[in-house]
């Protein structure tokens, strides 16, 4: 076997130069959640070259991610970091990997609240996450906070042609690689 | 009379409703036109394109195809969307092979990526210009120490050409320098609010915006200024995340809403309270 092949695999999913990277830690040093991280994003990055698959997806960093682009714009090879990630959390969650579900679980329920109305639905995503979560009553009160702040809307702004944009999301799905 | 068209985005219509009412209320003032896009949907956030980027091109997409047939500029007051919105039009005017695919799925929609995808501060620099919002002010705002956050998604966009720099921004500087607020040097125009972490993560939201609010704090600040309503929301919410002392978060055109009236029409929407900053304001212009 192809001692490359995880690093093959990752820059074919994303399209990014990985193997240009020489360790100047310009990602890391800007990482605004470094702090929250179990692996650096540039030992990330070294991890993948090195073929170390279970210790890159199984990662609780690819989640902890906030996609803020500071490492992507000061790679000085242009690899586009956060987008590696961004492809890492795919990757893990097709293998079962992920260390943390909360980020793909919201952004899931976002997605579906965008299909469903074409527009999202704050107030519903938000409980249907707190539901999954088994969390209904933290943050009660900065809720009811925003509500009468008029920051909350209790209806959906739904848009009229739900019928096509819901075939352009199945079209999607549907040529969506093993549930990529 | 210029008229774009208007993409307000979900947090506009929502969360940020006051936001839009603010545009609007500015926007009439300096005789810039907007045009409701039709039927608009969701730009996909950063939800669509970490689950699937093909999703994400296609929920931009479907907009920016509708907006070509009115031929305007595309303005996106949202951070977010805008990002989204230009990231998709510009990969689609250069790559045929995704402008294709893309467009196979939103058939019988089509998407060149010919029009130009524009935030608000490049509508204020372009439309209005600094000399004309210098001259037409009714209210003093010299009173007022004012840091400029532009947060993540305005300049960072990897391979794009981007309207400013993306380390030491200065276009939205230049805009409150011309209505005459003190506009300070602070470390802090680019760092992270901590995004949709909110929900997910609170206690990193709480410590990246709050680390935010401490150095506006540290450098004399009365009022923090943006232009994403993320980036309001959890700078905003701060109260709540157990952080006492914050200065107000501003809208960009709720800062040329004091200038241009004295007032601020959403101000009840703020959860940090803004009244105060208001009426230093008027006081300073009555003497």
């Amino acid at each position: 076997m192809d001692n490359l092949e995880f690093l093959h695999e990752i820059e074919n999913a994303s399209g990014e130069n990985i193997s240009t990277c020489y360790q100047c830690y310009k990602c890391s040093n800007g990482c605004p959640v470094a702090a929250e991280m179990d692996l650096l994003p540039h030992r990330i990055i070294r991890h993948i070259i090195n073929g170390n698959r279970e210790k890159v997806l199984g990662s609780k960093s690819i989640w902890m991610c906030l996609q803020c682009m500071t490492c992507s714009v000061r790679c000085p090879n242009n690899i586009d970091i956060a987008h590696v990630i961004n492809t890492l959390r795919k990757v893990s969650v097709k293998l079962s990997m992920e260390a943390q579900k909360d980020r793909w679980l919201f952004d899931n329920l976002f997605l579906d609240s965008v299909k469903t109305h074409g527009r999202l639905y704050e107030l519903e995503t938000i409980m249907k996450y707190k539901m999954a979560k088994k969390d209904i009553l933290s943050d009660t009160k900065m809720g009811i906070d925003m509500l009468l702040k008029g920051r909350m809307g209790i209806l959906p702004h739904s848009i009229k042609d739900r019928k096509m944009l819901r075939a352009i999301f199945k079209k999607v799905e549907d040529d969506r690689p093993n549930g990529w | 009379m210029a008229t774009l068209t208007y993409y307000p985005g979900c947090s506009l219509k929502t969360s940020s409703r006051f936001y839009d009412t603010s545009i609007r209320e500015v926007f009439s003032f300096y005789r810039i036109g907007i045009k409701e896009l039709d039927e608009w949907s969701c730009c996909g956030a950063s939800a669509a394109h970490t689950v699937d980027e093909t999703l994400a091109h296609v929920l931009a997409a479907r907009n920016i195809a509708i907006a070509e047939a009115d031929d305007n500029h595309v303005f996106a007051p949202c951070s977010a969307c805008y990002s989204r919105l230009k990231i998709t039009n510009d990969k689609i005017l250069k790559d045929k092979g995704l402008r294709d695919k893309i467009n196979g799925y939103i058939y019988p929609l089509r998407c060149l990526g010919t029009t130009e995808i524009k935030n608000i501060i490049e509508v204020f620099n372009e439309y209005v210009g600094i000399e004309k919002i210098a001259k037409g002010l009714s209210f003093d705002l010299s009173s007022i120490r004012a840091v400029p956050y532009y947060g993540c998604m305005l300049t960072r966009m990897p391979k794009t050409d981007v309207f400013d720099d993306c380390e030491d921004p200065v276009s939205m500087d230049k805009l409150l320098w011309a209505t005459g607020m003190e506009v300070l040097r602070w470390p802090f125009k680019m760092e992270c609010c901590g995004a949709s972490e909110t929900i997910t993560s609170k206690h990193v939201t709480a410590s990246l915006s709050g680390k935010v609010m401490d150095m506006a704090r540290a450098v004399g600040a009365d009022v923090i200024i943006t232009t994403c309503p993320l980036c309001q929301m959890n700078l905003d919410l701060l109260p709540h995340l157990n952080r006492k002392d914050n200065v107000p978060v501003l809208f960009l055109t709720e800062v040329f809403e004091l200038a241009i009236k004295g007032k601020i029409s959403g101000k009840s929407a703020h959860i940090i309270p803004v009244e105060e900053l208001i009426k230093k304001v008027v006081q300073k212009s009555k003497l």
